[in-house]
């Protein structure tokens, strides 16, 4: 064999070793443990200990960080597999009118999420179509469908808002078990199930595969377009169970509830270190950035930062979380 | 013949011996290959120096490096009697060097003058705004140098490609270039139009313009040429007058080749059953009417040049690019449908582009080794860490794939292991119809005779393997027969007593064995 | 195709959007009370000037393959400035250029971030979405900005030869547009950077500048628009342009501005601008409230890309 063969089966020395041997999502994990711990450590000294540290206030964390979760988790999938969605947010608004008015109409929480989540999910289809058939896109189509989804909550809502729900569906949102918040249940819940999966069923490799170049995955014989479309149904399902865990939080629903979460949702996956480009990244890494934003938000608020101030800083946080993305990828793609 | 009087004439009245243009020593490499390996050419003013070579041979690069596309790893370039350094298309423009590519390079809903004059629109003196008078009136004066008569507000969109090539000329012409690079001009034009634009080439040179012509057609070269330098394997291996050459010495330069450098096939199984049956292939693509077979045990090859079709016969068989006409059958079953139909069928592909459509640069070569196969190693759907990565172990051993760790990315391989990666994914899904589209392109001598190995293991053990090669002298000592492809279609198939380089670089140029000329 | 021989220029089909805007307007004529009567169409002219303005640059960036989603956020930012702008007692001059200042700082953001570090456009501009919506919003902790005295609408209220004069700074940003598309090297570039990026490099065009210029050019435009915005709101309000760019954005796709290739028409342009304005005036006047609106321009737009591309398909064939 030649010298430079060799060379090649060596294992890396120092960082780049370590990062062989935890394997990237590993590698890359860790790092947001160590962002993590380091916001946490900053900020219990900012704030002298006693807010930040209390019991009550990181389950708060963890709460904020499962609602940002739920709705980046499908959204997680979509990117994964090369795609983007837009109207995950909207779609999350409708969802809510959607159960709000049925909850209110009839009395039963359980209607209201099976309506809740039948129109999410045929939302999502709907993109997924317009993606694989119609050869749109994805953010322009997923675009259209924003304002469309955005327009019928308006339309249904009639500026009007719903609230009062049933305590029975409010669990859901406010609830405790075992001194934890329900939400952070279903966080682990969909950690769980996102993470079988990604890494434990075929599909999971073939949606990084097309993610990671969608010629080759076809040219490997995977139905690139069948795929495809079931992301864009999945992330459409997660949007509305997120819109039932947010509207028993906030306990009414208004045709603007969902709009102010797209921005936290999209960093929150770029931050855990999936890429904007595909075939990179994990779910486990979407909590990870779900609970750090949900730290820089809370951090805000204990500060006394203006709440006006919140979406400027989502803006240059995304931002900047697109650069690392594009830097540590090493080359410059377009997409869409 | 007229020309080489012409030029005899010429040269014997003693034209300017200072080259206008030239090249010493340049050499560019790329991961694996040497594309340029110290290539020196003289480019002269009033001449029509034609550039051949097989592919590969340099041509394009060469072509990169003159027009600032490239930059050149070592070497220098001389012009006017002084150093230059072309860095960038700007420079080459400025230098006065033209290019008329290939690939087209038209903004397609800019009209005709537009792209003709694209970056360098005549201005009114007010306002610095477009004079479209003038431009269009130049540029139908450039058009009426072909012999043309296009209405100049044409949009680029709506023009065939034979007139998209006409206006790539216009466009190298109307920059009023001392020297212009031609890249086989004549490949999508008719006769009649290349008339006319011999006519101008031969004005230009009376005008003093050096011209650089590649050309695949003898006729072409010894009608035009005065004088034709050869390239091979990235050096160049003759420059000589044109009245000095003939045809067959020109093929023997551009082919001959030390014996022994290349893999020799050891055994030759009895050729089994009809692995794949093509009837009449027709795609949109560019293959027109294309008929061929493989059978189990079988290295088949499929040779041409660079545009003949090989690639889009390889795609519409693997499903990849749709069918308009004609049939396609594997182990007997006519088959339909999209590569993930075809795939499950038995049949791999093994794309030109390796990097481009046969890997996942990011991910592990264990991901990219278990792509093709989840179906077949985890038949319900249940993918298992631990089985996966025995797998590819194993799968890395057989096939000596050069890295430490299964989880390695397969963007930091070799170019051979690239290869024996995608070879390995197919493998794995049990594959028994394997086409190559230039499996040794971009690796190293070692590398290429352990992929010809494991070629020759597979078909011993049964499996029918199509090898589509740019390398004559592959085709020649590893496949037991070959087809040849031009333009599109089938031009002639070479049993394994037929095998010579010459013969299929004959046929790869024109379309019929010419007892008279191809010495075997 | 063209037959062998002849190449003229092929007349190129009319987008669908012509007679759809021509089919709308005389339905909503004949079907909307009071849609014709004088106020209500200068009304409607109004309304359109500024999605006008919007609609022409919005035109170039989406044929160089890009999209700017910011453009909303960034008006009602603009807006907002200029007002402060006036409440601290500057003339309309100062605050217009402190107005287009702010535009252009961010258009050249996006610019730059787009071209020179190829991040796709939609990403980037939903940043700068936030980063203006959130600029917005702390400048004017949330409130709108009042008091801005009578220069700002006094101008909005002038009607030289009784057109109003936002008709007439929209006409003069399409007219300046059209000289720049179709007149210039820069408009050229635009083509170039859409259909054949490399065909520009190749040229040896110092690509990055054009396309950088696209982008602030936008942010120039709605600089001028807040101009507008003000004065016709008489105040400025950091979420009151939110969701403009979706107009903006529609009216260039009904316009028959592909997405690809650098294929675009500014005067198609023109007409989607015309009809999403008679729809909005029409629905409006049936009381169909805003968010009913966006739907159906939804739909629409869907209608028009279909028609087109159906059109354009049977065109090829034939």
């Amino acid at each position: 064999m030649s010298r430079a063969a060799q060379r090649d089966i060596q294992p890396r020395s120092g960082l780049a070793g370590l990062r062989e041997r935890l394997g990237d999502e590993g590698f890359a994990f860790g790092l947001r443990i160590i962002l993590i711990l380091g916001i946490g450590v900053f900020l219990s000294a900012s704030t002298q200990g006693q807010s930040f540290l209390s019991t009550a206030n990181i389950l708060n964390v963890l709460r904020q960080a499962s609602l940002i979760f739920l709705l980046a988790s499908g959204l997680t999938l979509v990117i994964l597999a090369g795609g983007f969605d837009l109207s995950v947010a909207s779609n999350l608004t409708l969802s809510a009118c959607l159960a709000a008015g049925v909850m209110k109409a009839t009395g039963s929480p359980l209607l209201g999420a099976a309506v809740a989540l039948g129109c999410s999910t045929f939302a999502g289809l709907c993109n997924g179509m317009a993606v694989t058939l119609l050869r749109l896109p994805p953010f322009l189509a997923t675009y259209g469908t924003l304002w469309i989804l955005q327009g019928l909550a308006f339309h249904y809502m009639g500026g009007n808002e719903i609230f009062g729900f049933p305590p029975a569906f409010r669990l859901l949102g406010t609830g405790f078990v075992l001194g934890i918040p329900v939400p952070v249940y279903l966080m682990a819940l969909v950690l769980a199930l996102g993470t079988v999966v990604t890494r434990h069923l075929n599909i999971g490799q073939e949606i990084y595969a097309i993610g990671a170049n969608p010629v080759a995955a076809r040219l490997s014989g995977i139905p690139v377009r069948r795929r495809q479309l079931a992301v864009y149904t999945a992330s459409g399902l997660m949007a509305g169970v997120a819109a039932l865990v947010y509207l028993a939080r906030v306990n009414s629903a208004d045709s603007g509830i969902g709009e102010p979460l797209l921005l936290p949702a999209i960093a929150a996956i770029l931050i855990g270190g999936t890429s904007l480009f595909g075939g990179v990244g994990s779910v486990l890494g979407t909590v990870a950035g779900s609970v750090i934003l949900a730290l820089v938000i809370n951090g805000m608020n204990l500060l006394n930062v203006k709440s006006t101030w919140q979406p400027l800083v989502v803006g240059v946080v995304l931002l900047v979380a697109v650069l690392a993305d594009l830097l540590s990828r090493g080359r410059r793609e377009r997409i869409g | 013949m007229t020309s080489t009087v012409t030029t005899a004439e010429r040269s014997a009245a003693g034209k300017d011996p200072a080259p206008l243009l030239e090249l010493r020593e340049v050499c560019k490499s790329f991961p694996g290959v040497r594309a340029l390996d110290g290539v020196s050419m003289q480019i002269h003013a009033h001449e029509v120096h034609m550039l051949l070579g097989e592919n590969g041979a340099g041509k394009s690069s060469l072509i990169k490096v003159l027009y600032g596309a490239y930059a050149a790893d070592s070497g220098e370039i001389w012009c006017d009697g002084r150093r230059v350094h072309i860095s960038a298309p700007a420079a080459a423009r400025a230098l006065g060097i033209a290019v008329i590519f290939q690939e087209f390079s038209l903004v397609p809903y800019l009209d005709i003058a537009q792209n003709i004059y694209l970056g360098r629109e005549p201005r009114h003196r007010i306002a610095g705004l477009v004079d479209r008078r003038r431009m269009h009136a130049a540029a139908r004066e450039v058009l009426g140098s072909l012999e043309l008569d296009y209405d100049t507000r044409t949009l680029a969109v709506d023009l065939g490609v034979a007139q998209q090539q006409m206006v790539e000329i216009a466009k190298a012409l109307s920059q009023d270039a001392r020297i212009v690079v031609m890249d086989e001009p004549t490949a999508s034009i008719s006769d009649r139009e290349a008339e006319a634009l011999f006519r101008v080439i031969r004005r230009l040179r009376e005008a003093g313009v050096a011209i650089v012509y590649i050309s695949h057609r003898m006729k072409e070269v010894f009608d035009l040429g005065d004088r034709i330098t050869v390239l091979r394997d990235g050096r160049r291996v003759a420059s000589l007058r044109a009245g000095e050459a003939t045809p067959e010495a020109l093929i023997g330069m551009m082919v001959g080749r030390p014996v022994g450098a290349v893999y020799e096939r050891q055994r030759f199984p009895v050729p089994g059953e009809l692995a794949l049956e093509v009837r009449g292939l027709a795609t949109d693509t560019g293959v027109k009417g294309v008929d061929l077979n493989v059978r189990a045990g079988e290295i088949v090859g499929l040779s041409g040049l660079v545009g003949a079709g090989r690639t889009e016969v390889a795609r519409a068989v693997f499903g990849a690019d749709p069918i308009v006409a004609g049939e396609v059958r594997i182990f007997g079953e006519p088959v339909k449908g999209g590569p993930e139909t075809v795939a499950r069928r038995g049949v791999g592909l093994l794309p030109e582009n390796r990097k481009q459509e046969g890997l996942a640069l990011l991910r592990s070569v264990q991901d990219n080794l278990l792509s093709a196969s989840l179906w077949k190693l985890f038949p319900r759907g249940w993918f298992k860490a631990s089985a996966a990565r025995t797998h590819a172990q194993t799968m890395i051993d057989a096939l000596s794939i050069a890295t430490p760790d299964a989880r390695r990315r397969v963007r930091m391989l070799s170019g051979g292991s690239q290869q024996k990666t995608v070879l390995g994914k197919w493998l794995s899904a049990g594959c028994r119809l394997f086409i190559f589209d230039e499996p040794t392109r971009g690796i190293d001598v070692g590398a290429k005779a352990e992929v010809f190995a494991l070629i020759e293991e597979l078909v011993a053990k049964g499996a029918a393997v199509l090898l589509i090669s740019s390398e004559l002298a592959e085709i020649v000592h590893v496949c037991d027969r070959a087809y040849v492809m031009r333009d599109g279609s089938i031009s002639g198939e070479l049993a394994r007593a037929e095998l010579s380089e010459q013969k299929i670089l004959w046929l790869a140029m024109h379309g019929a064995v010419s007892h008279a000329g191809a010495a075997a | 195709m063209n037959a062998p021989g002849a190449v003229t220029r092929r007349p190129r089909l009319l987008p669908s959007i012509v007679p759809i805007t021509a089919v709308l307007a005389i339905a909503a004529a004949l079907a909307v009370p009071g849609f014709t009567s004088g106020p209500n169409l200068s009304n409607v002219g109004q309304q359109a000037a500024m999605l006008l303005m919007l609609s022409m640059p919005m035109t170039l960036v989406i044929m160089s393959e890009g999209l700017d989603l910011s453009a909303g956020a960034l008006l009602s930012l603009c807006g907002v400035v200029l007002a402060k702008v006036l409440v601290a007692g500057a003339g309309l001059p100062l605050a217009l250029l402190a107005s287009m200042g702010i535009g252009l700082v961010l258009g050249l953001l996006n610019g730059v971030l787009v071209s020179v570090l190829t991040l796709p456009p939609f990403v980037v501009t939903l940043g700068t979405l936030g980063i203006a919506q959130g600029a917005a919003l702390v400048v004017t902790d949330g409130n709108a900005v009042t008091g801005i005295g009578p220069q700002a609408a006094s101008f909005y209220a002038l009607a030289p030869l009784g057109v109003p004069v936002s008709l007439l700074i929209a006409l003069a940003t399409w007219g300046l547009t059209h000289v720049l598309l179709y007149h210039t090297r820069f408009g050229n570039s635009v083509f170039a950077i859409g259909g054949h990026r490399d065909a520009l490099v190749l040229a040896g065009v110092r690509v990055h500048l054009y396309h950088i210029a696209i982008y602030a050019l936008m942010g120039l435009v709605v600089g001028v628009t807040a101009l507008l915005l003000t004065g016709r709101m008489n105040s400025g309000h950091p979420t009151v342009a939110i969701g403009m760019e979706f107009d903006a954005i529609a009216a260039v796709v009904l316009g028959g501005t592909a997405f690809e290739r650098g294929d675009g028409r500014l005067y198609g342009t023109v007409f989607g601008v015309a009809t999403i304005g008679i729809v909005r005036n029409a629905l409006n006047l049936m009381g169909i409230e805003s968010s009913m609106q966006v739907v159906s321009i939804g739909v629409l737009v869907i209608v028009v890309i279909f028609l087109d591309s159906s059109r354009k398909q049977k065109g090829r064939a034939a």
